[in-house]
């Protein structure tokens, strides 16, 4: 009689099966393409891939398909980061499949490099062209010597604001030190408004805040990390902001442009928003608000930056990428060419330029909703050029974000306050960088 | 002979997708769960290496706070949740089901409808009910002097509760009374032979013959609530209370495709697993226990 498949026997085969497969099977790892030799450029044509989910970006890219016949850039939408872009991107990598080109946070460009998921630039010669671009953009893509992508879009930190509640109804005028703000904050709370609100568990804010102050996080040694949350730039801050949430005269049940904070604002509820300067972007879909708002530089310590960095994103060439050169070539098109720059302003509606020289043409005219002001030469501009460049984004600042914004939520409701959590978290952050399999060490 | 290969030649299409699509991605999670990476230079470009980790990452997940919280989340509102949901849903279904109910099939269909709304839908809609501003609801309790901030950190579990409550609740009830439905008719003479009152009746007949229906539903929504993403995840954006690892899928979710560790989202998955097979055990266990025992 010939054996029978039964049921112990095919148990016992998928256990044997399952084994097998535990040893066999470990996370994705893309390999160590920043180990190998250069990729030497394509003769012939050659069709790029770029992954990204500013809206209309293949129009940008016809542009340039148009100006030559080697290189086809072709362009396909994603998802905005977090909400699975990132997850598209890494799988594919995984993979060992994916676009040449991806969309990248600039604070996230590390932490996709520790994912093996970047070509490091400097490799194909992007420190030659280093000068074209903005220091304050350029800083945000480099890790000791090496730079992990090209910025595409940044945020310098302004103040916006309902210059006709503000400054009209209140008689008051935007803070232009921090000092101000409280007083300005309190004014304000008192006539039943709120001058902005926080979405506590955002540390966005917080950390553009503390980097304006002239604190750096996360510093570079040889191959090892040094964590410094809790010198005195930045433990000013937390102690500001300790204040103010005890006080409590601002709003922290909803962050910014949040559906809530859009109806607050319109109603003249909620007087303004310290954030990126693509932020006037949004500001504009307030109800019936144009004409009403105004664009002011960030509130000032007596030392430290005139403004700090809020969001923006880079242009990566992936790790998996078989063209890196041509992939820079366009990138330094689109990124450093005026003509790539107006681009990107008019078709896919990026932040701030990351050009050196140019902040682009439209940018030069007064704007008809913020009154007629020239806010981009008169405010933003001034805030791009005074930025903290000693800055490193670490390879975790989703999971520094996640922690900070936890810790604001503590403080927001007074157990635990921001003096104590930035302590407590740089140790934290140390052991998960420690777990991580990096070398990381406290500041002394 | 080939009557014994033609069951396997027939089952081929649904083993092959399902081994595909089930079965590996399940081992290669317990695989992940297992190991860990150690990497050399600033960003890891000096190489990186997978090794095997033991248990480290379920002691790791186990360990961090935020985790537990985040289970502990998910206990109480499943313990609040469930009660709530079972309680409607039963009492729905035997008002429904007394004889002398008004269109019993409209208010069927009524109470079932919120089912056919998918969750990520449902969330948006009841979300603009939650925002202060633009929520009726808001307004209404503002005039009688009632300040409730649903979307504020210790409202809005109870604020995603109810989303759940108000999606399942019909479904859960449809379930019980195809359960009633087949109750035989003897019974409920012989009950009003006896005289029983329509309360007696639920007590002391439908009520113990429903047993496995509620058990049913039970379970579902133990697993359900071990499921919680959707309506979180989508709050977050509204709401300040939610945060990154606000229940456990979240902070699978989380570690997997934002803090870039999968080793500690595929064993955060698996404890996440093991938990609803443990707790349907438990379940079925009491309810078998109870059966005896009568």
């Amino acid at each position: 009689m010939k054996p029978r498949l039964t049921r112990r026997t095919a148990l016992a085969g998928s256990g044997a099966a399952m084994v097998g497969g535990l040893a066999a099977c470990a996370p994705p790892n893309p390999g160590n393409v920043n180990a190998e030799a250069v990729i030497p450029p394509t003769d012939g044509p050659v069709t790029l891939s770029y992954w990204a989910w500013l809206k209309d970006l293949q129009k940008v890219a016809d542009i340039f398909n148009q100006k030559q016949d080697r290189i086809r850039v072709e362009t396909t939408w994603i998802p905005g980061g977090n909400s699975g872009g990132y997850a598209k991107i890494l799988s594919a990598v995984a993979a060992d499949g994916g676009p040449d080109i991806a969309q990248v946070e600039l604070r996230q460009v590390p932490e996709f490099a520790l994912a093996g998921a970047l070509t490091e630039l400097n490799r194909y010669d992007f420190a030659a062209q280093a000068d074209a671009y903005d220091p304050g953009a350029l800083s945000q893509v480099k890790v000791g010597e090496d730079y992990w992508a090209v910025p595409q879009d940044t945020g310098p930190v302004a103040t916006f604001y309902n210059r006709e509640v503000l400054e009209g109804e209140l008689g008051l005028r935007p803070p232009a030190t921090w000092q101000e703000f409280r007083e300005t904050a309190g004014t304000v709370s008192e006539a039943g408004k709120n001058l902005i609100t926080l979405d506590p568990s955002d540390g966005s804010y917080l950390i553009s805040w503390i980097m304006q102050s002239g604190a750096v996080w996360f510093r570079t040694e040889g191959d090892g990390w040094i964590v410094d949350m809790t010198g005195d730039a930045s433990m000013r801050v937390a102690e500001f902001w300790d204040e103010i949430l005890a006080a409590k005269i601002i709003g922290t049940g909803y962050g910014a442009f949040s559906t809530p904070w859009m109806a607050a604002a319109g109603e003249g509820d909620v007087l303004a928003s310290i954030g990126g300067s693509w932020a006037d972007a949004l500001v504009q879909s307030v109800p019936d608000a144009e004409g009403k708002w105004a664009v002011a530089p960030m509130p000032t310590w007596p030392d430290g930056y005139a403004s700090g960095a809020h969001g923006g994103s880079a242009a990566a060439v992936l790790s998996t990428s078989k063209h890196p050169v041509e992939a820079l070539e366009f990138l330094t098109w689109m990124c450093t060419d005026p003509e790539g720059i107006d681009a990107m302003i008019e078709y896919s509606g990026i932040g701030w330029s990351p050009a050196k020289d140019y902040i682009g043409e439209t940018r030069q005219e007064p704007s008809e909703f913020f009154s007629g002001q020239n806010y981009n030469e008169e405010v933003i501009l001034p805030m791009a050029e005074d930025q903290n460049l000693d800055w490193t984004w670490a390879p975790l600042m989703q999971r520094a974000a996640a922690i900070v914004g936890d810790g604001m939520t503590t403080a927001v409701s007074g157990e635990v306050p921001l003096v104590d959590m930035l302590p407590q978290t740089q140790t934290k952050i140390v052991q998960i960088m420690r777990d991580m399999g990096l070398d990381a060490e406290e500041a002394r | 002979m080939r009557s014994r290969s033609a069951p396997w030649v027939l089952l081929a299409p649904f083993l092959v997708v399902f081994i595909g699509t089930m079965i590996v991605p399940i081992v290669m999670a317990i695989g992940y769960s297992f190991s860990s990476v150690e990497r050399s230079g600033l960003l890891g470009e000096g190489g990186l290496t997978n090794s095997f980790a033991g248990f480290e990452n379920y002691v790791k997940a186990l360990s961090n706070a935020n985790f537990v919280e985040s289970i502990g989340r998910m206990v109480l509102f499943g313990i609040v949740q469930v009660t709530v949901m079972i309680v409607a849903a039963t009492v729905l279904a035997l008002l429904l089901e007394t004889a002398n109910a008004k269109w019993p099939g409209f208010f069927r269909a009524t109470y079932f409808l919120p089912y056919g709304i998918p969750g990520v839908i449902a969330t948006i809609l009841w979300s603009f009910l939650y925002i202060p501003g633009l929520s009726p609801i808001v307004d209404v309790l503002g005039w009688v002097g009632l300040e409730i901030d649903f979307l504020g950190p210790n409202m809005v579990l109870w604020s995603i509760a109810n989303i759940v409550t108000w999606t399942y609740t019909g479904y859960n009830m449809l379930i019980i009374i195809a359960q009633l439905k087949a109750i035989p008719g003897e019974l409920y003479e012989a009950a009003k032979i006896d005289g029983a009152s329509g309360f007696k009746v639920a007590m002391a007949i439908q009520l113990p013959l429903i047993r496995p229906a509620l058990m049913l539903t039970i379970i579902f929504s133990i697993i359900g609530t071990l499921q919680l993403f959707a309506e979180p995840r989508l709050m977050q954006t509204m709401s300040a209370g939610i945060t990154s690892e606000y229940t456990p899928n979240m902070s699978a979710y989380a570690f997997a495709f934002q803090y870039n560790d999968v080793g500690m989202a595929a064993a955060q998955a698996v404890i996440i697993a093991v938990s609803a097979f443990l707790l349907s055990a438990v379940a079925l266990g009491i309810s078998s226990w109870t059966e005896k025992r009568r």
